[in-house]
């Protein structure tokens, strides 16, 4: 698991769902929950919370620039690649923290991906998970 | 509405403990005492039963008072109308099934009551043998039937299931929720296993150090507070296996496997037997319709 520890900026909240904004340091994060502030108390502005997603859900961009529909793009530094038989485990820092990505192996020789270089981590707004 | 109010010194091991609790029973609700050994839950049943004195306390049943302290009041184990079920299932070697059952009858009581309480809790094939040609779930459906004869005013559970095998356990689960509802008893379950307290109960009040720390509906409690994701269970770890480089950890979550992939960091603190919540948003499971036409042909 990824957990960061942030601080809710903004909530949009519609039925029984929110769009949560979540600033960790300087990068935000966007998510979209199945909860309001009236079933959640935690879901305050200005609440720090963890944000939470797993390694597998952690999509690897080359470079900075991507027009995709991803809402989580975090550009960060890749520090470690760890090599599995199948998978490939990707540690990258963005500023504040380190995060864990993993992918296929197939996917890191494919973009040629190295220690050291700048890339972009994408976390799709429905695979993070919040928490007090 | 059944009210208790209990103060009581206990020894704990690690010195003098102050057991003061006050909450109420709702009738015909199941309410499950939760906490960690020596919290003082086993002390708390004994002192209903009246097997133990309280320094100070109240307990009324319905208009009936069983306890106050203050008034000098304190009614006999034997005349508060209570059914009792333990993990040891403590019948009488000596006698049947059915004899077991009879003994628990009260003076002039209606016989009727065995004969319903085999029905429901299917002892028919078993009623004439001895505790001895029974499985450890047949005892304690038996343990159960019998805490039923005198139809208890508050049923008392002390972890009745925890002897049991996850598969038996369930079953019986499903017997102690029948007989709960069939005779509309107001129950009192000690248990510490978070997916029976959340199967079984309405309540459950969360016990520590003597002391009541919190109490509600059990899925509110256990889950949703913890973690925003709404695709939730609590089940223990079975196994945990290294497949290249990530973790394949095999949960039971009450009869059903799960595998969940973890990485390094999170397995670090976990091992086999740990009680664990499987979380994800409720974004990412798919429904896939069972179609029952086509699994008969």
């Amino acid at each position: 698991m990824n957990i960061l520890k942030g601080k809710i900026t903004a909530i949009k909240a519609n039925g029984t769902l929110s769009l949560v904004e979540i600033y960790v340091d300087n990068t935000p994060f966007k998510t979209i929950v199945v909860e309001t502030p009236d079933t959640a108390s935690y879901l305050t502005k200005g609440n720090i919370v963890k944000v939470i997603f797993k390694e597998t859900e952690v999509i690897i961009g080359k470079g900075v620039e991507h027009a995709v529909s991803m809402q989580n793009k975090v550009i960060g530094k890749i520090i470690t690649i760890e090599n599995g038989e199948l998978l490939s485990k990707l540690t990258i820092n963005i500023g504040i923290d380190n995060i864990v990505s993993i992918i296929t192996k197939n996917a890191v020789d494919e973009l040629q991906l190295s220690v050291d270089e700048e890339i972009t981590a994408m976390i799709k707004t429905n695979e993070i998970m919040l928490s007090e | 509405m059944i009210h208790i109010a209990l103060q009581k010194k206990l020894t704990a091991v690690d010195g003098e403990m102050l057991l003061d609790v006050d909450f109420t029973l709702k009738q015909g609700k199941l309410t499950t005492l939760y906490g960690e050994s020596g919290v003082g839950k086993t002390s708390i049943f004994r002192i209903i039963a009246g097997l133990l004195k309280a320094d100070k306390g109240l307990i009324s049943v319905q208009q009936k008072t069983w306890l106050d302290t203050e008034q000098k009041i304190c009614l006999k184990p034997q005349q508060r109308k209570i059914g009792f079920v333990f993990q040891d299932y403590a019948l009488f070697p000596n006698m049947t099934v059915k004899e077991n059952l009879f003994f628990a009858l009260e003076k002039g009581q209606d016989k009727q009551i065995i004969d319903q309480l085999i029905a429901i809790i299917e002892l028919g094939n078993l009623e004439n043998r001895k505790p001895q040609h029974l499985s450890g779930g047949q005892k304690q459906r038996v343990a159960l039937a019998r805490a039923m004869v005198r139809k208890p005013d508050i049923l008392l559970l002390d972890e009745p299931l925890s002897a049991l095998d996850p598969k038996m356990r369930a079953k019986l689960q499903d017997y102690i929720l029948e007989v709960h509802k069939q005779f509309k008893l107001t129950t009192l379950l000690i248990s510490h296993d978070i997916g029976e307290v959340v199967k079984m109960s309405d309540h459950v009040i969360i016990l520590k150090n003597g002391k009541i720390t919190e109490q509600g509906i059990p899925i509110d409690i256990f889950t949703n507070k913890r973690v925003s994701g709404k695709f939730q269970f609590s089940g223990e770890i079975i196994q945990i296996q290294k497949e290249d480089l990530v973790y394949i950890v095999t949960v039971l979550i009450e009869v059903n496997f799960v595998k969940v992939v973890a990485q390094e960091d999170e397995i670090k603190n976990l091992t086999v037997g740990d009680k664990v919540i499987v979380a994800s948003k409720a974004f990412n499971p798919i429904l896939y319709k069972i179609d029952l036409s086509n699994e008969t042909t």
